[in-house]
């Protein structure tokens, strides 16, 4: 809910600023222009993205930090060791091996070779160090996943060619905890963008049945996955600030904010995803 | 209670404060009071001057007009004046305390003589205790070149030393170091909360109704507190006592239209004035006109329009009341053709009833009760969804102010007042029509505030005069209270008859916080009260000042320098929830801050050529240390804030050419602002497998500053002939920004693509600008 209210906030920003724009004549291009910018560059830092999940082989990606302004081509270390520990004495040296996942669209720098046993509230820890003395560290516990109670469609009262559906999606929260969600449905495949996107928490519906929506955006035909993640306040500050991160790029009116990592001694993301997952063909 | 206060001590001392003057040098005298007055309007002319030079004495009319002239015996010459006005001198046989107000003519062409301030003569200047405070009428605004030719008070003060903008073109007011929250403004003595339209690039007070605008920038009186920095006290006109007269404007984006007179002659008059933006006829045509465009994207609709209301009535001779009406709304609606409808409105509601009683000529009482209100409320609809989300502050004040001169030494000032205000934090409603989504929230407080002040100025002798003071004040919200003593003092002593030496220390305690994180003025701002783990902000002041006369009273030549210091500044963790959030009190930060500069101002108010040139050497730094599970701001260190300047520089020139034409012109050139840029970026791929984005990191706050800005702005007044239609008109021409210089608004980091290929091939820093050359023309009449 938190998300859904920035978003109204920075849509009547985003709409109200170009009337500022028009009032000043700003559509002229001239405008804007390219300048010179010099800012202190500070060291690397190294960055790790890996989400884990139960009965699959770890993927993660560990890349470096750049000058906002150096060459697009991301800067990948290959003299990183990570290492992933677990219960049931699961303890693993990844693979540096990188290649492309083509279920989830990833790339990923390092692969485990052993499925993962992970049960709700497990912990599992991650280190990855370089030949630099550069450290990061994580630790990860897996959320027990929220089901959803039901996943339905309502077409509008459009004529038959033109109608078009909603999909709603309910499940209950739990009582007494912090939660956080993350509601999403992708069109045909996990490995796309997907058509509807967001995030919440439970500060408005604790303990209560959760409705979520979308508006009339699907037609007849489309076949559709719809993910309900439930996931813990650090990975929901990390997606946070990212985005405010993004957001205040650009934006007068946002205020820089740094990025809140989940890892320790670098940048970067370690959780494990607790999902409820299901399909849905709008006929 | 927080704070332990002597409580006893404190009144004993407000008691002693009351007494002093009794124990002051008694001499036979009797008072000449009464109110100085436009003879053409009967507005009352705060600041006016009523002196007898034979007596080497004088006062000045205060901020409602009324003076009281302690004099022997006699027969007398007095003589009243004020820019802008002739002055008169009348020859009264003073045998007995009595009353007499006064009337003064205008200068027979409104602008034959150009005038810079209305504040009273320069010398009157030199000699008042009073340090840091501008004074401007809307006759004086009225005459410099302005943004889209839309005349704006609050951006006139900020050509004045010791005030920064928050950005090009905006009207929000940055005092001293002290940032946007820490202004009182008050519209006739009641609060107004939000005083800006459109992202601060227009403030609320349309000059047609606004008489002056006092600024307050340090050495705070006593009777004015709850905020930190500054306090802006805008007097709304009174109306024509004599005749109904209709006077307004057309603008490039606004129309203003004011109706004024007597509603019985001499008695009470009555001052209606509306104004109202026209963007949203433009692009109603626009988006009609595109209706058929598939791939158009509408305009939103937007306006604002604000209308003022006032009337004033004498019950009697020594009675009068004033009743005063704001009601100003922004309104922004987006209706798409699919379901999706937004609608977004904003404002202020202010009302004050004012009754102003004469006790004696040496007794006098004004209190008002007011009520003010500002409000947003977003209301989204998306097919079956719909959303609510609102929010609000509403207070009920009450106050009385007492002004006493028992001798022509003392003059005593004490009251108090009382606000109880509602925090309406922030209320949400969702809901689906199915009712199958129904989320409702309401977050809001309750909090009284209370003061109790006195203060005396004292003149010891004829070099040396003195203003103390103290304001007690209070605070509470629910089961948490706060207090606090505000000692207030200032003291001017003159070297020569030339030269004066001036100094002054404030106390400020603030009880209501601004929640934003935006740093700029946005109408979902919201107010909050203090609380149990949100203790009040605190800053002092110290101040001191020389001026001179110069070119045999031509020019009048100030430098003060200032030193601020405060505690429990807010600031906001990263990533903090502000809306509709039952635990508001957890996002906040606390830090302090601490600002100094040099103002040096130069002014001419008399003459062909008139204006001023002013000069700011400031610094203003904040320190959030590390606390809450946070790393602070900028981890712990100190940093400048967005409105920190190191160089300020204003320069002002009215010149009148002849009769009927004026030329007038403002340059401006400040520091670059600082501001944060990232300083280096990860790539992040998400879990979905979408594209890859580029995610900044921000180093320290404020660690780069922008390109300096500087802008030169003209502008023409030409006052046309009385014709069949009009007693008065104007044409107004302006030239913002005339060498079209593009000054920095704010700067980002973008990718460059390949055309072909749309890959990403670099990154470049950009820079925006808002307003380039901008003419523009508005037409004034009045019948």
């Amino acid at each position: 809910m938190g998300l859904y209210l920035k978003n109204i906030l920075a849509f009547s920003t985003q709409r109200l600023l170009p009337l500022v724009l028009l009032v000043g004549l700003a559509s002229c291009d001239n405008l804007q222009q390219d300048i010179d910018v010099v800012i202190p560059n500070g060291p690397a830092q190294l960055v790790i993205e890996c989400y884990l999940e139960p009965n699959q082989r770890a993927q993660l990606t560990v890349s470096e930090t750049a000058p906002y302004l150096s060459s697009p081509i991301p800067v990948v270390p290959e003299d990183v060791t990570v290492v992933i520990a677990g219960p049931n004495r699961q303890r693993e040296t990844l693979l540096y091996d990188p290649g492309f996942n083509f279920v989830t669209g990833k790339v990923y720098t390092h692969r485990g070779r052993n499925r993962l046993l992970i049960q709700p509230g497990d912990v599992f820890t991650l280190e990855a160090k370089d030949k630099k003395g550069r450290v990061v560290t994580g630790t990860a516990k897996m959320p027990t996943p929220v089901p959803l109670d039901t996943v339905e469609f309502n077409f509008n009262d459009r004529p038959a060619q033109l109608r078009e559906a909603i999909v709603l999606a309910r499940f209950r929260d739990p009582l007494g905890t912090l939660d956080f969600y993350r509601f999403q449905i992708h069109r045909d495949s996990i490995s796309q963008e997907p058509e509807v996107d967001y995030t919440l928490e439970d500060r408005l519906n604790e303990g209560k049945e959760v409705t979520l929506g979308t508006s009339y955006i699907f037609d007849p035909g489309d076949s559709l996955i719809v993910s309900l993640y439930h996931f813990d306040e650090p990975y929901y500050r990390f997606l946070q600030s990212t985005q405010n991160a993004r957001n205040a790029n650009g934006n007068p009116f946002g205020q820089p904010a740094a990025v809140q990592s989940t890892v320790q001694g670098g940048i970067g993301v370690f959780t494990i995803l607790s999902y409820e997952r299901r399909s849905l063909v709008i006929p | 209670m927080r704070v332990v206060v002597p409580f006893i001590q404190s009144i004993l001392f407000l008691l002693i404060l009351c007494t002093l003057p009794q124990l002051a040098l008694a001499q036979a005298t009797v008072t000449l009071s009464g109110y100085v007055r436009d003879a053409t309007d009967q507005g009352v002319l705060p600041g006016a001057s009523v002196a007898v030079p034979a007596l080497n004495t004088g006062v000045t009319a205060d901020e409602k007009g009324f003076y009281s002239l302690p004099l022997p015996v006699g027969r007398h010459e007095v003589v009243i004046s004020f820019i802008g006005y002739e002055t008169v001198a009348r020859e009264i046989n003073v045998n007995r305390t009595q009353r007499i107000s006064f009337v003064l003519p205008q200068i027979a062409n409104e602008l034959g003589e150009v005038i810079v301030e209305g504040s009273g003569t320069l010398e009157q200047k030199l000699q008042t205790t009073q340090m840091s405070v501008e004074r401007l009428t809307t006759r004086e605004a009225k005459l410099l070149p302005a943004l889209f030719g839309e005349v704006d008070l609050l951006k006139t003060l900020q050509l004045k030393p010791g005030v920064q903008n928050g950005g090009e073109g905006t009207s929000g007011l940055f005092v001293r170091g002290g940032s946007s929250d820490q202004n009182l403004y008050l519209l006739d003595e009641a609060v107004v909360y939000n005083p800006s339209h459109l992202f601060g690039l227009f403030s609320v007070f349309n000059p047609d109704a606004v008489q002056s605008v006092d600024l307050y920038k340090g050495g705070f009186p006593a009777q004015f507190g709850g905020r930190l920095s500054s306090v802006v006290d805008v007097k709304l006109r009174e109306g024509n006592t004599k005749k109904l007269g209709v006077s307004g404007g057309l603008g490039l984006i606004s129309s203003r239209l004011t109706v004024e007179g007597p509603i019985v002659k001499d008695k009470g008059s009555f001052i209606l004035s509306g104004r109202r933006t026209y963007f949203d006829v433009f692009t109603r045509q626009i988006n009609k006109m595109n209706i058929d465009d598939p791939e158009y994207n509408p305009i939103p609709n937007y306006y604002f329009a604000d209308y003022n209301a006032k009337a004033n009535y004498k019950l009697g001779d020594k009675d009068q009341i004033f009743l005063t009406g704001y009601y100003g709304r922004d309104v922004f609606g987006f209706n798409s053709a699919s379901s999706f409808n937004f609608d977004f409105t904003w404002g202020n509601t202010v009302g004050a009833l004012r009754w102003n009683h004469v006790f004696s000529p040496k007794l006098f009482v004004n209190t008002t009760a007011s009520f003010t209100r500002y409000e947003y409320d977003v209301t989204n609809k998306i097919d079956q969804f719909s959303f609510n989300l609102a929010s609000d502050i509403r207070d009920i004040a009450l106050r009385t102010d007492f002004e006493y001169q028992p001798n022509e030494r003392h003059t005593l000032k004490f009251g108090a007042t009382a606000t109880d205000h509602i925090f309406g934090v922030g209320r949400l409603q969702a809901g689906s029509e199915d009712g199958r989504l129904d989320i409702g929230s309401d977050v809001s407080y309750r909090g009284q505030e209370a003061a109790l002040y006195a203060s005396d100025n004292f003149k010891p002798t004829d070099k040396l005069q003195l203003e103390y003071g103290l304001r007690l004040t209070g605070f509470q919200s629910g089961s948490d209270g706060y207090a606090g003593l505000e000692p207030r003092a200032a003291a001017r002593y003159s070297l020569t008859p030339n030269t004066s030496l001036k100094a002054s220390y404030a106390l400020m305690y603030q009880y209501v916080h601004l929640v934003t994180n935006s740093g700029a003025s946005l109408p979902t701002d919201i107010w909050y009260p203090s609380r149990k783990s949100v203790k009040p902000q605190r800053s002092q002041q110290v101040a001191t000042g020389v001026s001179f006369l110069l070119g045999g009273g031509q020019f009048l030549l100030t430098n003060e320098v200032y030193y601020k210091w405060a505690q429990n500044q807010i600031d906001f963790k990263d990533g903090a929830q502000l809306f509709v959030n039952s635990d508001l009190d957890e996002e906040f930060l606390f830090g302090k801050g601490w600002s100094y500069g040099n103002e040096l101002y130069l002014e001419k108010k008399t003459g062909r050529t008139t204006g001023w040139v002013g000069y700011t050497l400031a610094w203003s730094q904040r320190k959030f240390a590390p606390q809450r599970g946070t790393t602070g701001i900028n981890n712990g260190d100190d940093f400048y804030p967005t409105y920190d300047r190191r160089h300020n520089l204003t320069v002002v020139v009215l010149h009148r050419l002849n009769e009927r034409l004026n030329l007038t012109g403002s340059f401006v050139y400040s520091s670059g602002a600082p501001t944060t840029l990232p300083q280096g970026r990860f790539v992040f791929q998400e879990v979905y497998g979408a594209e890859a984005v580029a995610v900044p990191i921000y180093p320290d706050r404020n660690s780069y500053r922008l390109a300096p800005y500087h802008r030169l702005d003209l502008g023409l007044v030409w006052n046309m002939k009385p014709n069949r239609w009009f007693d008065e008109s104007d044409l107004t021409f302006s030239v913002y920004n005339s060498y079209n210089r593009r000054n920095p608004y704010f700067v980002y980091f973008d990718q460059v693509e390949d055309p072909d290929t749309e890959q990403v091939t670099g990154y470049r820093a950009r820079q925006v600008s808002l307003f380039p050359i901008i003419p523009s023309v508005t037409y004034n009449f009045k019948f």
